[in-house]
């Protein structure tokens, strides 16, 4: 007999207000309806309103949980329309910056899916507060904790204090004694690894299909990243491979997000050990040319849960069009394929290893 | 600037299908822009493997916003043009779509159609009248 249950709007296990209507035999799952745009705020035609530098703190509240990186995507966005060359400094004073907040935001996945696996204490307490001390870093060099709006027309609203990077180079070094704690208490339990492995598999070719991105495309076995496939900025300088698995199970989108935290950390290192002396600061606002050289941009970025895109097609002093391809909208579109046949304990597992965060998706 | 390959309605599925055999299978997103005269729908394919990217560019008749689903070429398409149906009132056929995706409450305007104004002079309350 097939029974319906409403999960959602807000359960405490879901990220965000997403609410799935599933269909249920026995405790099979047979279908998956979610149902999304609880968080729309048409973002996309606000920006059409606002001149190009009054969006970015718009932009930050898309991710909540990585609010730098859109700031970042939708600054460049810009400056590829301006025809403005960001300040070397600041290239690699913008990757530091974005690399540390790809580790608080995976920190903060490793925290909600372990308590979505029922390890709830240990690995919640332990990731949270590891994440504090990034995002104490982060306010350090930007003077915000969560939403930072740091980037300018060309570098950052400020640059760094003098001690940022014997800081980041401290706390990263803390980071890499830490990681193996994680991976030890989780993959030596026998609950998280039933949980984790073999659930929700991601063929490579329904990952394609599905058109999967970021760290879930990367766990069904397909080697691409926007920072080396599309490379920006000085990843490419700095030897930056993409990670990933072959399994596409939970578990192998867990080993990419922990791998990805390793390669976070050394991309911090070795950056503030070659950034170069000199000035970071970005245009003043009041002295950006209304007229943009380029009328269409495209911009593309990785982002921490997936890659994003910007189509801008600009106007005088403002955007006349913006389109965000949000990685959370199209890796949420496989709730609908990725339960099907697995049993009603496995979807929170599942949609956990998507990383959601419906601002993202709603827009 | 963004090289965009301009083509026909008539032509969109034939092009798209003969890029998925040139290597571009992944489908990255789809997306309009409303010239008033026309809407641009356009569609940005992957080549994963080799990193190449291509823009399909179709214009279609501010009078006439009709056209042919991709979800059997691309099965990514399936979210984006329900977006698209819903936010530019483009009616998308061969292909189901039960109900809206990302406004469920008010299927009647198509916000990212310029005829739509967001006058910020006013809210409307949950009756929708105008404060």
């Amino acid at each position: 007999m097939e029974t319906k249950i409403n999960i959602g709007p807000v359960h405490p296990a879901t990220h965000g207000v997403l609410r799935l209507v599933v269909t249920l035999d026995g405790d099979t799952i047979k279908r998956v309806e979610p149902y999304i745009g609880y968080l729309h705020r048409g973002v996309e035609k606000l920006v059409e309103t606002r001149m190009f530098m009054q969006s970015p703190s718009y932009m930050e509240k898309l991710d909540y949980v990585a609010p730098m990186s859109y700031d970042e995507l939708y600054v460049s966005t810009i400056e590829a329309a301006m025809g403005i060359e960001v300040k070397e400094r600041a290239k690699y004073l913008r990757m530091i910056l974005l690399e540390l907040q790809r580790i608080a935001s995976h920190l903060l996945w490793l925290a909600t899916t372990a308590n979505d696996v029922g390890q709830w204490f240990t690995i919640y307490m332990w990731a949270f507060a590891d994440r504090d001390r990034v995002l104490k870093l982060l306010e350090e060099a930007t003077g915000a904790r969560m939403f930072y709006v740091n980037m300018r027309l060309g570098g950052l609203n400020r640059d760094v204090p003098e001690q940022f990077g014997e800081n980041a180079i401290k706390l990263m070094e803390y980071l890499d004694k830490r990681l193996p704690d994680y991976e030890s208490f989780l993959e030596g339990n026998p609950v998280f690894l039933e949980r984790m492995r073999g659930v929700g598999i991601l063929k490579k070719s329904d990952a394609v299909k599905y058109g999967a991105t970021g760290p879930v495309l990367r766990g069904s076995g397909i080697d691409y990243d926007a920072r080396s496939n599309h490379s920006y900025y000085l990843y490419k300088e700095l030897n930056f491979y993409a990670s990933f698995e072959t399994k596409g199970d939970c578990l192998a989108r867990y080993k990419v997000r922990i791998k990805e935290i390793k390669t976070s950390i050394n991309l911090v290192m070795s950056a503030v050990n070659k950034m170069p002396k000199g000035d970071a600061l970005g245009m003043p606002i009041k002295l950006i040319n209304p007229e943009p050289k380029n009328k269409e941009v495209l911009v593309r970025r990785e982002l921490p849960r997936g890659e994003s895109l910007m189509y801008l097609v600009a106007d005088k002093q403002r955007p006349y069009r913006l389109g965000i391809r949000s990685p959370t909208f199209v890796n949420l579109s496989l709730t609908q394929h990725l339960p099907i046949g697995a049993r009603i304990a496995d979807l929170f597992p599942i949609l956990a290893s998507l990383d959601p965060v419906m601002g993202d998706s709603d827009r | 600037m963004v090289r965009l390959l301009k083509i026909s309605r008539e032509e969109l599925r034939d092009t798209l299908g003969s890029k998925m055999k040139e290597g571009y299978s992944y489908l990255t997103y789809i997306t309009a822009v409303d010239y008033v005269d026309h809407v641009q729908v356009l569609y940005f394919i992957e080549d994963l493997e080799n990193s190449n990217s291509e823009t399909i560019a179709v214009d279609l008749p501010a009078d006439d916003l009709n056209i042919h689903s991709v979800i059997g070429l691309f099965h990514a398409a399936d979210w984006y043009e329900r977006e698209l149906s819903e936010m530019f009132g483009i009616n998308i056929y061969g292909r189901d779509c039960e109900r809206l995706l990302l406004r469920e409450w008010d299927g009647k305007v198509a916000p990212l159609r310029k005829s739509f104004v967001w006058n910020t002079n006013y809210e409307t309350d949950a009756n929708g009248d105008k404060n």
